[in-house]
C-alpha cells in the first residue's frame, strides 16, 4: 500500500496519495448485519388455495400474464372461477389498505386468466395408486388435479351429467359464464383424469364398490341438502329452496315464480337467487333477520343487488307462511332488533314484541344454509355437527377416505373448497408414499394459516434471497415510499342493462388497468430490485447479484448501520446479531 | 427502478472512517455521481476529513486537496484561476465543507467568492454542530438542540445560509436533503451545467450527534423535508425561488422527538419552534409565489 519511490526508498514529497480506502476492514466495526430475506406476503398466507398472490403480481406487473397464470396453476386450477367469484380473503389482508385501498388481487387474476400458461400444467411421472374423487365440484377437482400432477390416475365420480358442482349448478351465469367455468375445467382433464358421470356413489353404486381396487377415495360431495325454515305452513305450493331453484335455472329448466318473491336468508345463495328472479321477470324481496353489516355474503355482490334496485327488509325474520287453496299467499313476518354477539361472533336478532306484519309474496325461496346427505355416506363415517369429520390433513375417520369442501367443517366458498382439495391430494400422497404429511407440509407452510406451496414442492426452493418462514406486518411497511394510487374500479353494465338477462355483470380490466392496479403491489417481503439499499449505503456496500431479485451485501466493509434495513420499502432486508 | 449497482463504478471507495450510518457519506456519493470523474474536491477541516482517510490514502478516487478551516472556497477560486489559465475550464472544483467551515469560520472566504463570482461549486453538508471535534454547537444549529455547548437547547435560530447566498446574487443557490436522492443529483446535474459560484445546503444528518440509532439516518432527514423543517427549493439568480419537492402535512414534533438532542423540550418550546417553522416556510412560500 505504500510505494516506495526515489533512489532512496523514502516516500515522495507533497500530499500525494497511492491508494483509496477499500482494504480498510470497516466490517469489523460492525456487530449486526443485514440479510436479504424473503418473506410471505400477507395476502399469500391468507390464500385458502395456497396462491402466490405476491409473485403472479409481480409477473403480471411487468406485462408478463402467461408466466402469472402459469404461476396461479401451481396452485389452483381455476383461475378463470377465482378470478370472478371468489370471496378474495387475500384483499382483505392486503398490507395496501394502510396506505389507501387494497390491490384488487381478483381483478387482475381475471385478467390474465383469459391468456394461455407458459408452462403449461402437466401430469406427473405415472405411479401405480389409483385414486376416486367424489364430487366434480371445487373441491374435487382441484384434489384430481393436483394428484394427477403428483403422478397419480385419478377418476372423479359426479352424479349429475355435468362438471362442476356449484360452480355450475349454483352459481348464475352472470356471475361466472359457462365457456370461463369450462376453459378451466378443460384444462383440468386435459391432465387425463377419468370420468364417470350421472353416477352417485352410496345410491347407483356402493362405497364398497368404489374402494375395491382403489388406494383412496377423496369425498366431496358438497353441501346439496334443504334446510328448511321450520315455519307453519312451509311445506305448501310456492315455497322452494334456494340451491334448487338456481339448479334448475342453470340447467334450462323452467323455474315456476310468482310475481313477487321473498328470498329468505343473507348470504351468496340468497344474493343470487334474488337476483336471478328478478332477471325472470319478478320483483323479489329479500328478507334477512339481522342488518346489512351482518349479512355474510360478499358486499359486491350485496351492492350489485341493491342497485339492481332489488329490495331488503333487513331485521326481519319469517314466522309463518300464509297458505291459500296449498299455494303461498303471504309471509307473516317479525321485526329483530340485535342483541349480544352470539357463536359466530355476530350480534344475535331478537324478535321485537308486536311487530308482525304480513310481507306480500306468491313465491318465496329459502336460502338459509345447506346441509350435507349424510344419507349417501359410508356406513360408520364419522359426522360431527352435520358434516363429516375430517383431521387437519382431510382424513376422515375411515382408512383411505379423505373429505373435504362443503361437505366437510370447511367455510362454504370456492376458495376454501379448492385449498380443501389440494390439501387432500398432499395428505393423499403422503400417505401413499408412507410418509408423515407434517414432515412433508412443514417447509412448505405460508405464514402460520395452513395453506402451503404445491410449487415449493414439486420445484423444490427458488434460487435467490433466503426464505423467512415470517408474514409481513402492516407497520414493517416503508410508506414514504409508495404514492396514494386509488384502487381501480373494473366496469360494471348499468344495473338496467344487466337485469335484462344472464349476460356478466363484471367486464374486469382492460390491459392498461391491469397494469396499473399491478403496480400497485407493494411487494410485501420480497425484493423488487427497488434499489433504495444500494442508493442509500453510505459505505458502497450493496451490489447486484447473480440472481434476479437478489442483492450481495460487501460484508468486508459493512459496518452495520442498518440504513438498508429501514429504507427498504418491503422489508426484505433483516438486521441480524452477529456477536 | 433496476439500477445496476455496481461499487467499483463509484468515485468513492468504501473503507472510509465516517461513523456507521454517516448521512455525510452518500451526500458526497451522489454529489460526485453527478459531476464525474473530472472533479476537483476542496476540504477545509471537516468531518470529511477524517473520513476520507490518512495520508497516504484517500477514499475519494478523484484529486483532493485539504486546506484549513477558513480557506475552502478561496483555495477553490485558486485552483479554478489555474485551470482557467491551463485551458481546463471542463474541471468541476467543488469546495466540501461542513457548517462550520460555511456557516462560521468559512464564511468570509465564501462570501468574497461569491462576491467574485468565482466560478466554484460550494457544498456544505450540514451536520448542525462541530460534530468531529465533540458535539460544540456552531450557528448552523436549531434552536432546542441540545449540544456539548448548549447543554439546555440552543436559544437563536439557525441562520438562513441560502438566503445570505441568494442575496450575493449568485446563479444557484439549493438546499438538498440526504433522503431525496433524485432531487440532489438533478440539483447537482443542473449546477454541473451553469457558471459562476453555485452554493448547495445539505441537510446530512448525523446519527452520533443528533442521538439517534445509526439506522434512522435517512428517515430523520426525510422527517425534516416532510416536516418543512428543511424544505428543498432552489434559488436561480438570486431571486427566482422553486420548491422542489413537497412537504407533507407532518407537525414539527414529528421530526424532533426521535431525535436525543432535543428531548429536553418542553411542549410550549416544541410550539414555539413549530411557529418559526410555519413563519418560514410562509415566507418561503411567498418567494416561490405559491402564496401572496
Amino acid at each position: 500500500m505504500q510505494r516506495k519511490s526515489g533512489p532512496d526508498g523514502a516516500l515522495p514529497p507533497g500530499s500525494i496519495t497511492f491508494s483509496d480506502m477499500s482494504w480498510n476492514r470497516t466490517g469489523s466495526w460492525r456487530y449486526l448485519k443485514p440479510k436479504f430475506v424473503r418473506k410471505f406476503s400477507p395476502c399469500s398466507e391468507s390464500c385458502p388455495a395456497g396462491n402466490d398472490v405476491e409473485g403472479f403480481l409481480f409477473l403480471a406487473g411487468e406485462g408478463r400474464y402467461e408466466e402469472a397464470l402459469a404461476k396461479i396453476l401451481q396452485e389452483s386450477p381455476f383461475p378463470g372461477v377465482c378470478g370472478r367469484v371468489c370471496c378474495h380473503p387475500c384483499e382483505s389482508a392486503c398490507n395496501r389498505r394502510i396506505s389507501d385501498d387494497a390491490v384488487s388481487i381478483q381483478g387482475i387474476e381475471r385478467f390474465v386468466s383469459q391468456f394461455e400458461p407458459s408452462r403449461p400444467p402437466q401430469p406427473g411421472e405415472p405411479r401405480e395408486e389409483k385414486v376416486a374423487v367424489v364430487g366434480s365440484g371445487p373441491a374435487g377437482l382441484s384434489c384430481a388435479y393436483h394428484l394427477r400432477r403428483l403422478g397419480y390416475s385419478v377418476t372423479v365420480f359426479e352424479k349429475e351429467d355435468v362438471l362442476g358442482g356449484m360452480l355450475c349448478l349454483g352459481i348464475p351465469r352472470y356471475r361466472l359464464p359457462r365457456r370461463v367455468l369450462n376453459r378451466d375445467i378443460d384444462r383440468i382433464l386435459a391432465l387425463g383424469i377419468g370420468l364417470e358421470t350421472g353416477r352417485r356413489v352410496g345410491k347407483d353404486m356402493s362405497w364398497d364398490e368404489l374402494l375395491a381396487g382403489r388406494d383412496a377415495v377423496f369425498l366431496a360431495i358438497g353441501a346439496h341438502a334443504h334446510v328448511g325454515l321450520k315455519i307453519e305452513g312451509e311445506s305448501c305450493q310456492g315455497i322452494m329452496p334456494g340451491t334448487g331453484f338456481l339448479k334448475k335455472v342453470n340447467l334450462g329448466l323452467p323455474a315456476a315464480l310468482g310475481r313477487r318473491v321473498a328470498v329468505i336468508g343473507g348470504g351468496n345463495t340468497a344474493m343470487d337467487c334474488a337476483r336471478v328472479a328478478l332477471r325472470l321477470g319478478s320483483r323479489p324481496v329479500v328478507v334477512y333477520r339481522r342488518t346489512r353489516e351482518e349479512m355474510p355474503a360478499i358486499e359486491a355482490e350485496v351492492q350489485e343487488a341493491l342497485e339492481e334496485g332489488i329490495e331488503f327488509e333487513w331485521l326481519t325474520s319469517p314466522v309463518r307462511a300464509l297458505v291459500d287453496d296449498g299455494r303461498v299467499a303471504g309471509l307473516q313476518c317479525t321485526r329483530n332488533r340485535l342483541a349480544d354477539p352470539d357463536d359466530s361472533g355476530r350480534r344475535r336478532p331478537e324478535p321485537v314484541e308486536a311487530s308482525e306484519f304480513v310481507l306480500d309474496a306468491d313465491t318465496v325461496i329459502t336460502a338459509v344454509g345447506e346441509a350435507v346427505d349424510l344419507a349417501v355416506l359410508p356406513h360408520g363415517l364419522k359426522v360431527e355437527k352435520g358434516v363429516v369429520w375430517i383431521d387437519s390433513w382431510g382424513r376422515t375417520s375411515m382408512e383411505r377416505i379423505w373429505a373435504g369442501g362443503d361437505s366437510g367443517p370447511d367455510q362454504r366458498m370456492v376458495v376454501h373448497a379448492i385449498g380443501a382439495g389440494k390439501k387432500a391430494a398432499l395428505s393423499i400422497h403422503a400417505t401413499l408414499r408412507g410418509n408423515d404429511i407434517e414432515g412433508i407440509a412443514e417447509p412448505l407452510r405460508i405464514g402460520s394459516s395452513g395453506s402451503f406451496s404445491m410449487e415449493r414442492y414439486l420445484q423444490g426452493e427458488q434460487g435467490g434471497a433466503v426464505p423467512v418462514r415470517e408474514v409481513v406486518r402492516p407497520e414493517q411497511i416503508n410508506l414514504d415510499y409508495f404514492e396514494h394510487v386509488p384502487r381501480i374500479v373494473q366496469p360494471r353494465r348499468a344495473p338496467s342493462d344487466r337485469v335484462q338477462g344472464f349476460e356478466e355483470v363484471n367486464g374486469g380490466y382492460d390491459k392498461n388497468d391491469a397494469d396499473l392496479e399491478a403496480k400497485r403491489c407493494f411487494h410485501c417481503g420480497t425484493c423488487d430490485l427497488c434499489g433504495n439499499c444500494w442508493r442509500f449505503c453510505p459505505d458502497l456496500c450493496i451490489r447486484s447479484g447473480d440472481v434476479p431479485g437478489m442483492n450481495l451485501l460487501d460484508d468486508f466493509h459493512c459496518k452495520g448501520c442498518g440504513i438498508c434495513a429501514e429504507e427498504c420499502p418491503r422489508s426484505a432486508i433483516v438486521m441480524e446479531r452477529e456477536l | 427502478m433496476n439500477p445496476t449497482m455496481d461499487p467499483a463504478k463509484e468515485l468513492m471507495s468504501p473503507g472510509h472512517l465516517a461513523c456507521a450510518g454517516c448521512g455525510a457519506a452518500p451526500a458526497m456519493r451522489w454529489a460526485l455521481e453527478a459531476l464525474g470523474p473530472r472533479t476537483i474536491v476542496v476540504m477545509p477541516a471537516c468531518c470529511w476529513s477524517i473520513i476520507c482517510g490518512p495520508y497516504p490514502h484517500s477514499a475519494l478516487r478523484v484529486p483532493t486537496f485539504h486546506t484549513a478551516f477558513e480557506t475552502g472556497a478561496v483555495t477553490a477560486a485558486g485552483i479554478r484561476a489555474s485551470l482557467d489559465m491551463q485551458g481546463l475550464q471542463d474541471i468541476n472544483v467543488m469546495v466540501w465543507a461542513g457548517d462550520g467551515g460555511t456557516f462560521d469560520i468559512g464564511f468570509q472566504a465564501l462570501s468574497a467568492a461569491a462576491e467574485r463570482n468565482d466560478d466554484i461549486i460550494f457544498v456544505c453538508y450540514d451536520n448542525e454542530a462541530y460534530m468531529n471535534t465533540g458535539i460544540q454547537r456552531s450557528s448552523a444549529t436549531p434552536a432546542g438542540a441540545w449540544t456539548t455547548t448548549t447543554p439546555g437547547g440552543k436559544i437563536r435560530p439557525k441562520k438562513n445560509l441560502v438566503e445570505i447566498m441568494a442575496a450575493h446574487r449568485i446563479p444557484y443557490a439549493a438546499t438538498a436533503s440526504i433522503a431525496f436522492p433524485d432531487d440532489f443529483i438533478s440539483k447537482m446535474t443542473k449546477a454541473k451545467g451553469i457558471k459562476g459560484t453555485r452554493f448547495f445546503h445539505v441537510l446530512a444528518t448525523c446519527p452520533t450527534g443528533w442521538r439517534i440509532p445509526s439506522s434512522h439516518t435517512v428517515k430523520l432527514a426525510r422527517l425534516a423535508v416532510y416536516s418543512r423543517a428543511f424544505p428543498l427549493y432552489e434559488v436561480e439568480d438570486g431571486e427566482r425561488y422553486t420548491i422542489t419537492v413537497h412537504p407533507r402535512d407532518l407537525p414539527l414534533r414529528d421530526y424532533l422527538e426521535p431525535q436525543g438532542r432535543f428531548r429536553g423540550l418542553t411542549k410550549d418550546q416544541i410550539e414555539g419552534l413549530q411557529e418559526e417553522v410555519d413563519r418560514t416556510w410562509n415566507r418561503l412560500t411567498r418567494l416561490a409565489g405559491w402564496s401572496s
